[in-house]
């Protein structure tokens, strides 16, 4: 292969192909990124097996089609650290050479064969979904999927169509974020009529690769694996094989205690207040009376805080305590600037209301029965 | 420097039998026990004072309690009450001072230095201690004050039950010194009988030996006796727990290579183990086995649990996992130890989906249908042909946590109606199979079981 690129193109090309392929692998060739080159295209291909890329970079000149399949990270490194505005990558006999000007590498090359087939995106049975709408629903729940601890099937995010909109669910267990969009197309059109949970380093791969709020992209879902297509990527996940929690059953219909405060407030006390907890629980009551909230925290051996803040409220005299560092996390997100918060026992879930069709249940902490 | 007189230790008055009565007006003013049955070679954990006038005490076995007092009205524990009323009087506690240690779930130790400005003297935080505790829970504290840990216990022993005592420093000597040397921390019945060969009875006679002499007879324990015997106690008062492990072991009469024989031991460890995790409000999350060979080496096996326990059943399946690590061979000594201890009071992060409930019953176990509530109601994709052997091994794994969850859940909310079929038809009838048909192991005599903490009350 023979091809002439711009080198920030190419490097930022590179670079989304490097949060997917992995560093260290018991299997050596996924460490490597496949470039096509085609007629028109240079194609960056990359995957860890659960997760796929393929990146198109189209303002490139193609003098020799071919394929070639290089260390991802050097690749990357050489490419960012060269000079030059332009880039030629030329392959030749077990190496490719990187020429920017004068400075020249030559990267070895690994056997084009080994290297895992990715799919391809098939236009048949997907639906169209404005990028915005796609990434605003990741980042409104993404951040409450379970990380290290919890059940396989919590580390990722449900996504279905449910009451008309497309949903999107994630939870470690202690916390649940939820969050639903009309879809512009109808839900009627969604690939999938069953849920399906996509682990959280594909929806962030995703959410990478959409640049564009505005422009389309294409979602498809076949039996074991979620893709989606923009202008220029196309992404595949391995969909998570597991049973989600009904977590319907969770999120409180009915409160006696309904407040609401403004949002960027909130989070600014929380944060305040948050700094005399322990490592270990970052408790933070939240007591409410009249028109008034007060959060207070303390630890042993380390001090005690309060902070008042006016609220909207006008029911009897209650409390709550939350891992402050829950709450926050969730009103980051806040759109509204209003939150609204709906509590009833101090032992059972608060509901955070942070927009429209987007809620945030966070289980409290007890700290006596 | 006189260290002021602001310890509290407080101390609830015949705790387990006191909520007992409390919840069932049928029992009061009768002598009333909570411990295990005597078939099951059971203990009394607490002991009401109308059975303590028949000279019935906690810790003694339950068979020598019913021979004190035949109409001894027997209830099983139920630690989810208890557990409950702990948290309440602890948060009374905080409400006083943040420095409270709690020793078990009846009693804490507070240091209420600084508070004087906020609720005056400590006699007066005692008092509204007492107050509180009784308007809210209906029971009763005894409450000691002293300058140190050791007297402030002292004082409240002496002052029960329903007392308030206070120990000044000038005084600490007239109270001390006629009392018997078993009053010191740290001096148990072999270590009060090697004292008594040295003519030591009382606290004063300790006190009046050298100090050179007690360290060179007792090592490290000596100097430690020595002091407290003097009054002096440099502990402090710290939020944190002492206890880092609670452990049982026992030497056998003739060395033993029966390894199902060595399990049922383990077995009996383990409930013993969670028992006592149960009365101090503690779980534990490392178990760790003992062996030692007829020659005397002796081996050690680790294993941390996935989540920390107070279930016999669960420490035994540990144990059980590390007893296949220890190689074979005939044994003078089999024990086992808990440790990683975690507080149950604890400020608690509440979960979304209840334990058990979260994944619906194994798909391998009858009764699952359609139609149960338990069912998962949203299923993720299968892609179980490509998936691999790693995925699918995970899979497995999480399916077997979510079951021992639910069964660990089960198993609590049993516990106190095992107790009870247990007090009723006998121990035969619901110990654990592999018990069935088997006497009563003896231990040699002059080793029995040791406690690495005494049962106080």
């Amino acid at each position: 292969m023979k091809v002439l690129c711009n080198r920030d193109a190419l490097r930022q090309g590179l670079a989304v192909a490097n949060t997917v392929i992995p560093a260290k692998t018991p299997k050596p060739i996924l460490s490597n990124v496949c470039l096509v080159a085609t007629a028109d295209a240079l194609e960056l291909v990359g995957t860890d097996l659960d997760v796929s890329l393929r990146y198109r970079i189209e303002d490139v000149k193609v003098i020799e089609p071919g394929t070639a399949v290089v260390s991802a990270r050097t690749a990357h490194d050489f490419v960012r650290d060269l000079s030059g505005e332009t880039v030629e990558l030329a392959s030749h006999d077990g190496s490719l050479a990187i020429t920017s000007g004068h400075d020249i590498g030559r990267l070895v090359t690994a056997d084009a064969d080994e290297f895992p087939v990715v799919a391809r995106f098939a236009d048949e049975g997907v639906t169209t979904l404005q990028g915005g709408t796609f990434t605003t629903l990741v980042s409104r729940t993404a951040f409450a999927a379970a990380r290290e601890q919890g059940r396989y099937a919590m580390h990722g995010v449900l996504m279905e169509i449910d009451d008309g909109r497309l949903q999107m669910v994630a939870t470690d267990g202690r916390r649940l974020a939820l969050a639903g969009s009309p879809i512009e197309n109808g839900p009627d059109k969604f690939p999938s009529k069953r849920p399906v949970i996509v682990p959280t380093k594909g929806v962030q791969l995703f959410c990478r690769v959409i640049t564009d709020p505005l422009s389309p992209i294409k979602i498809s879902v076949e039996e074991s694996q979620i893709g989606i297509k923009t202008q220029n990527a196309e992404v595949f996940a391995r969909l998570l094989d597991g049973e989600f929690p009904r977590y319907k059953a969770v999120i409180p219909t009915e409160a006696n205690n309904l407040v609401e405060a403004d949002a960027g407030i909130l989070e600014r006390k929380l944060r305040l207040v948050a700094n005399a907890t322990g490592d270990e629980t970052r408790a933070v009551k939240l007591a409410v009376r009249k028109s008034e909230m007060e959060l207070s925290a303390q630890a042993a051996g380390k001090g005690a805080a309060t902070a008042q803040l006016e609220i909207d409220y006008k029911g009897k005299d209650a409390e709550i305590t939350f891992n402050a560092d829950y709450v926050i996390e969730g009103l980051k997100t806040c759109e509204s600037g209003i939150v609204r918060l709906e509590f009833n026992e101090k032992n059972a879930p608060g509901k955070f209301t942070l927009g429209e069709n987007y809620t945030y249940v966070v289980m409290p902490i007890t700290i006596d029965a | 420097m006189p260290s002021p007189t602001t310890v509290l230790h407080v101390d609830m008055d015949a705790f387990y039998a006191s909520i007992e009565e409390r919840d069932d007006p049928r029992l009061r003013g009768r002598p009333v026990c909570v411990g295990g049955a005597p078939e099951a070679r059971g203990v009394i954990a607490s002991a009401s004072y109308a059975a303590r006038k028949f000279g019935v005490r906690s810790a003694m076995p339950t068979r020598q309690a019913l021979a004190l007092c035949p109409e001894l009205v027997l209830v099983p524990p139920d630690f989810e009450r208890y557990i409950a009323a702990s948290r309440q009087i602890n948060a009374i506690f905080l409400r006083y001072t943040p420095l409270v240690e709690p020793l078990s779930l009846d009693e804490a130790f507070l240091d209420v230095a600084g508070t004087e400005h906020l609720f005056g003297p400590p006699t007066d935080v005692g008092r509204a201690i007492k107050r509180d505790i009784l308007r809210e829970t209906q029971l009763v504290a005894s409450v000691g004050i002293a300058n140190s840990k050791f007297l402030a216990k002292l004082a409240s022993d002496l002052s029960k039950p329903d007392g308030l005592k206070v120990i000044e420093p000038g005084e600490a000597r007239t109270v001390l010194d006629p009392l018997p040397v078993s009053v010191i921390y740290g001096v148990g019945p072999r270590t009060a009988k090697r004292l008594e060969a040295l003519g030591v009875r009382t606290v004063a006679d300790l006190a009046a030996l050298p100090r050179d002499r007690v360290m060179a007879r007792f090592g490290a324990t000596g100097a430690w006796i020595h002091d407290l015997a003097h009054g002096l106690d440099v502990r402090r008062v710290t939020p944190r727990r002492d206890e880092k492990s609670f452990s049982q072991e026992r030497t056998f009469a003739e060395d033993e290579g029966d390894r199902e024989w060595l399990k049922r031991r383990l077995l009996e460890f383990s409930e013993e183990l969670a028992f006592r995790l149960r009365s101090h409000g503690l779980k534990a999350r490392t178990v760790t086995i003992k062996a030692r060979y007829s020659n005397f080496k002796t081996v050690t096996r680790t294993k941390t649990l996935d989540a920390a326990t107070h279930l016999g059943a669960r420490l035994y399946s540990a144990a059980r996992e590390l007893f296949e690590r220890v190689p074979h061979g005939a044994l003078r000594l089999l024990g086992l130890q808990v440790s990683s201890l975690e507080d149950v009071r604890n400020p608690a992060q509440g979960q979304l989906f209840q334990t058990g409930s979260l994944f619906g019953p194994h798909p391998t176990s009858p009764g699952a249908s359609p139609g149960d509530p338990t069912e998962p109601q949203v299923r993720g994709s299968a892609a179980t042909a490509s998936a691999g052997d790693a995925a699918a091994r995970e899979r497995d794994a999480v399916r077997d946590e979510a079951r021992d969850e639910a069964r660990d859940a089960r198993l609590e909310r049993a516990l106190a109606g095992l107790d009870r079929l247990r007090a009723k038809f006998g121990a035969r009838t619901v110990i654990p199979a592999s018990l069935l048909g088997e006497a009563p192991t003896e231990a040699v005599p002059g080793s029995e079981p040791r406690l690495v903490r005494e049962l106080d009350e």
